[in-house]
């Protein structure tokens, strides 16, 4: 099954990225769950160890057959997926006023991660034999819908807005992608606009304070802006080369809020200033061209496709963590890939990367 | 399989979307790489203090004021280490207050209710407390950590303490509740007392706890202390004496001053009523007052003392040339003088002994109104004595031109011109040193924090008022009117020879005359008559059973100057005649 010649088509840049990010990610956690108290070391870090560890190692199991099996058993994955994410809703741990996370012996999964990257196989598996060159219909739109909006609908009644939004969005730029009908474009826009005044009504009294935050950040500082404020305070106060490896100040006393998870970008900041964000940002566009550039080389219209929306995935992600950390978009749950903590989230990523590299290996096979 | 060409156009248009996907998550990276740009290089001022502001608390408080001592180094006022307990009400859950108001209220061993209240307030940040014990709020900030409550800040802060109480209260004063002076002592010297600001920080989490707390050298901020004159001994022997007088005889209050002629040094200031610093809004304000400085009073015949001495300086008299006294009767103008008891013919000396008014004016008529004028601002009357306290009064003392010939006869015994206390003290004490006017002086060295001389105060000559030829004739005058059949017998103690004299003036009625009036008792004097250590003035304010200086006032005198030199170990004279080779200086007034 595993072809040697693969093995010269390895793109051993891609895995250097990761490793870099990964590398990165790692040393500032190291700092971000050891502000207090810098002689121990935190429990989370080594946890977060393995869960690198693991990662790795379900990358690497990733890329070991071709992704077509991946795409062929895809309705199979799908529905495990959604029955997930079903189950969560039956037997998940109630954490913090929304329920998200399912345990499973020791551990505890949060089945909306990986169903972000079923979602992509999925939409990937359809839209390699549906999409035209005209540009697709609603007709043919119906079904893709219909496989985003399960997931979708099972996330934001956790609710987790964040990972729903965020699958949201990358089926909509993996649907964009395979082109969409003109006309059908403008209902969609329409459609949106008339949902807004809806979709506010629908948010919690938190979440609409959070959005207005971001307008009005000095509105209640200590309240629905803390957050966003110290977090920014914390981005702003690292300058241009920041304060040092484990010396970020904000960071040390607990001030950020979520800082070893989401806003774990704000302790890098501070500490390694506009310098450091610039590289880490750097290397996140880079990674993000990389898998454009698995995509522009993979043969397979399914592959292609894929790769676009794993590179979607990781993109968004990075992008909304970071404007968020630096005050341009609401606070919602969204960690930094490869960085935040979180083994979910790590594993998820992981497993896409692996597909990317899956992809890229394999670019010169035909289908 | 699909023609190569459909294919390569297939191709071709998804490439040109991936192309298009690479630049639009490019641009996107680069708002984002601009906002950190934004956010780092731009805004970091603003960013960067805020993020300081944060975790590193700039406190700024003064260092702790200074402490006041007695002559002795005794501490008569003092600042201890408190813990100053807050709160932000509108940072604490609704539904925890009630829990939290019983954690403090039992540690504080405060009202529960009353703490209830504070914590539903609306206030952005209120006091609780602002004078906890350490131990007390320690125990407190440990509770609350383990509790997790952290809207309760704790502030170290100072607390003033007057460990002696109502002891020389008016003359201390007092310190808000900022530890800022605001009468006596506490307000002249203010600035000194007060600590130096210090900026220090404290690092504190996001949970308020103190990481660090960066303090820097205390004692180096601690404000200077005030060495005073004032002896607490002599001070407590005074009020005692005062309290008791006061109270037999029934009167609003007293005052007494006890100075060391030769220095001017301020021994004590007695008042009663007094009040208690510790607590000084139990106490109705009127007794915060110095009025030994603050007020002015019509000196009575205690003037007279000034009026002989202008008469000797004028050489025109010696203590025995002779003065009819008209028998008691006596009319300036439309005016008639009386005297309490009818004389004839005295001496001087007679007439300071016994006290005539009919006699006083008369000399004061034959010397002119400008001799006693003179010699009375040379003493200092009508005019600031410069004592380092706030608020003193100058008394009144016209101008010898504006007297009606009543006025100047008036004014020789002591009405129709007003003085302080301290005045009056320091003018005796000139007597007693020579004729030399010292300044009285209440604070004798500023020492800084750690216990160096900042400034010393020496003993200030502003004068000499009269000769030393005319202070030993006044001084033989002043003994007889505290000898037997002067008025001021009952201020000699056992042993020791007073200098004198009492005065009983009468105070003005609402109707702005002496009628059914109420009087002052006065007493103002020296002791040992030789050499002289202490000059004392006693005034009792509107005496009740007696209303004579020498009744009321003389026994306080006498109980002062005797404990007092009790205490100083100062020896008992020898009986004068065996002793004084004179013998006419200090012969007796028939």
């Amino acid at each position: 099954m595993f072809d040697r010649q693969l093995l010269t088509y390895f793109d051993w840049g891609l895995f250097t990225l990761i490793a870099l990010i990964s590398g990165i990610g790692i040393i500032v956690l190291y700092s971000a769950l050891n502000g207090g108290q810098p002689a121990q070391v935190h429990v989370l870090f080594y946890r977060q160890l393995i869960w690198l560890g693991l990662g790795f190692c379900l990358m690497c199991l990733m890329f070991m057959f071709h992704f077509r099996h991946i795409i062929r058993w895809a309705p199979l994955i799908y529905a495990a997926a959604i029955i997930l994410l079903i189950c969560v809703h039956f037997f998940g741990k109630h954490v913090g006023g929304s329920t998200r996370w399912l345990p499973i012996g020791p551990f505890s999964l949060q089945p909306s991660e990986p169903a972000k990257l079923v979602v992509i196989i999925m939409l990937a598996r359809y839209y390699a034999v549906h999409a035209r060159t005209s540009g697709m219909t609603l007709k043919d739109l119906l079904v893709p819908i219909l496989l985003t909006a399960i997931p979708f609908l099972l996330i934001v009644t956790q609710p987790d807005l964040g990972t729903a939004g965020i699958i949201l969005i990358i089926a909509v730029t993996m649907t964009l992608f395979a082109k969409i009908d003109r006309r059908t474009a403008v209902f969609f826009i329409v459609l949106a606009i008339i949902f807004i005044p809806i979709g506010w009504k629908l948010l919690e009294p938190y979440q609409k304070e959070r959005i207005l935050t971001l307008v009005f950040p000095d509105k209640d500082p200590l309240g629905a802006g803390y957050h966003i404020r110290q977090s920014k305070i914390a981005v702003g106060s690292g300058l241009l080369l920041g304060k040092g490896y484990l010396q970020g100040t904000q960071k040390m006393l607990a001030f950020l809020p979520e800082q070893h998870t989401d806003f774990i970008f704000s302790v890098l900041t501070e500490e390694w200033g506009f310098f450091g964000s610039l590289v880490v940002v750097f290397l996140f566009l880079l990674l993000t061209g990389f898998g454009l550039s698995v995509a522009h080389g993979c043969r397979s219209s399914a592959g292609t496709l894929m790769a676009v929306g794993i590179t979607a995935l990781i993109f968004w992600q990075t992008m909304i963590n970071i404007a968020m950390v630096t005050g341009m978009f609401p606070v919602v749950g969204m960690p930094l890939p490869l960085i935040s903590y979180g083994g979910s989230s790590i594993l998820t990523i992981f497993l896409g990367l692996g597909i990317l590299l899956n992809i890229s290996m394999r670019r010169f096979l035909k289908e | 399989m699909k023609p190569v060409g459909v294919e390569k156009k297939r191709v071709d248009m998804r490439n040109r979307r991936i192309a298009f996907i690479g630049v639009v998550f490019t641009l996107l990276y680069a708002i984002v790489g601009i906002r950190a740009f934004h956010l780092q290089v731009i805004q970091r001022e603003m960013l960067s203090e805020r993020a300081s502001g944060e975790y590193s608390k700039a406190l700024k408080q003064t260092g702790k004021r200074g402490t006041i001592y007695d002559a002795k180094l005794r501490e008569l006022a003092l600042s201890t280490n408190v813990v100053s307990v807050g709160v932000n009400p509108k940072r604490i859950n609704g539904d925890k207050k009630p829990a939290l108001a019983k954690i403090i209220a039992d540690r504080l061993g405060m009202d529960r209710h009353a703490i209830e209240n504070l914590l539903l307030s609306k206030d952005k940040f209120t006091w609780i407390d602002r004078s906890v014990l350490p131990a007390q709020a320690s125990a407190l900030q440990t509770q609350l950590r383990a509790e997790k409550i952290t809207q309760i800040e704790f502030v170290p802060s100072y607390c003033r303490i007057y460990p002696n109480r109502t002891l020389a209260a008016q003359l201390i004063g007092f310190t808000n509740i900022d530890e800022k002076g605001t009468t006596g002592l506490e307000f002249q010297y203010n600035e000194c007392l007060q600590g130096e600001m210090m900026y220090w920080s404290v690092i504190k989490d996001a949970k308020g706890n103190i990481i660090n707390q960066d303090r820097i050298c205390e004692v180096s901020h601690e404000g200077n202390s005030l060495e005073l004159n004032i002896d607490t001994v002599i001070q407590s022997i005074s009020e005692n004496a005062l309290k008791r007088a006061v109270e037999e005889n029934n009167a609003k209050s007293g005052i007494a001053v006890v100075m060391e002629p030769k220095t001017g040094a301020v021994r004590a200031i007695a008042h009663f009523p007094t009040f208690n610093p510790n607590a000084f809004n139990s106490s109705p304000s009127e007794n915060w007052r110095n009025r030994a400085i603050a007020d002015q009073f019509e000196p009575g015949s205690t003037l007279k003392i000034f009026l002989a001495a202008a008469a000797l300086e004028s050489k025109l008299f010696t203590p025995d040339s002779v003065v009819s006294c008209e028998n008691g009767r006596y009319r300036i103008g439309r005016n008639v003088i009386r005297d309490t008891k009818p004389h004839d013919d005295l001496t001087l000396l007679e007439i300071i002994a016994v006290s005539s008014n009919i006699g006083t004016a008369k000399v004061a008529q034959q010397i002119g109104p400008a001799a006693l004028y003179h010699v009375l601002a040379g003493f200092g009357f009508g005019e600031r004595t410069g004592i380092d306290f706030p608020g003193e009064a100058s008394g009144m003392l016209r101008d010898y031109r504006a007297w009606k010939p009543i006025d100047h006869a008036t004014i020789a015994f002591g009405q129709g011109v007003t003085v302080t206390a301290i005045q009056l003290a320091t003018a005796v004490a000139a007597i007693a040193n020579d004729g030399i006017l010292m300044k009285p002086r209440i604070v004798r060295a500023i020492r800084d924090g750690n216990g160096n001389i900042v400034r010393s105060f020496e003993p200030e000559v502003l004068r000499r008022v009269i000769s030393s030829r005319t202070v030993e004739l006044l001084k033989t005058m002043m003994l007889a009117a505290t000898e037997k059949g002067g008025t001021g017998t009952l201020a000699v103690p056992a042993g020791y020879s007073v200098c004198g004299k009492t005065g009983t003036a009468q105070k003005l009625n609402e109707a702005g005359n002496y009628q059914h009036c109420e009087y002052n008792a006065v007493f103002a004097g020296f002791a040992p008559a030789r050499a002289p250590q202490l000059a004392v003035l006693v005034v009792i304010d509107e005496p009740h059973r007696h209303h004579y200086g020498g009744l009321v006032a003389a026994p306080v005198f006498r109980e002062i100057v005797h404990e007092s030199f009790n205490y100083l170990n100062i020896p008992p004279e020898p009986p004068v005649d065996r002793l004084d080779v004179s013998g006419k200086a200090f012969r007796r007034g028939a």
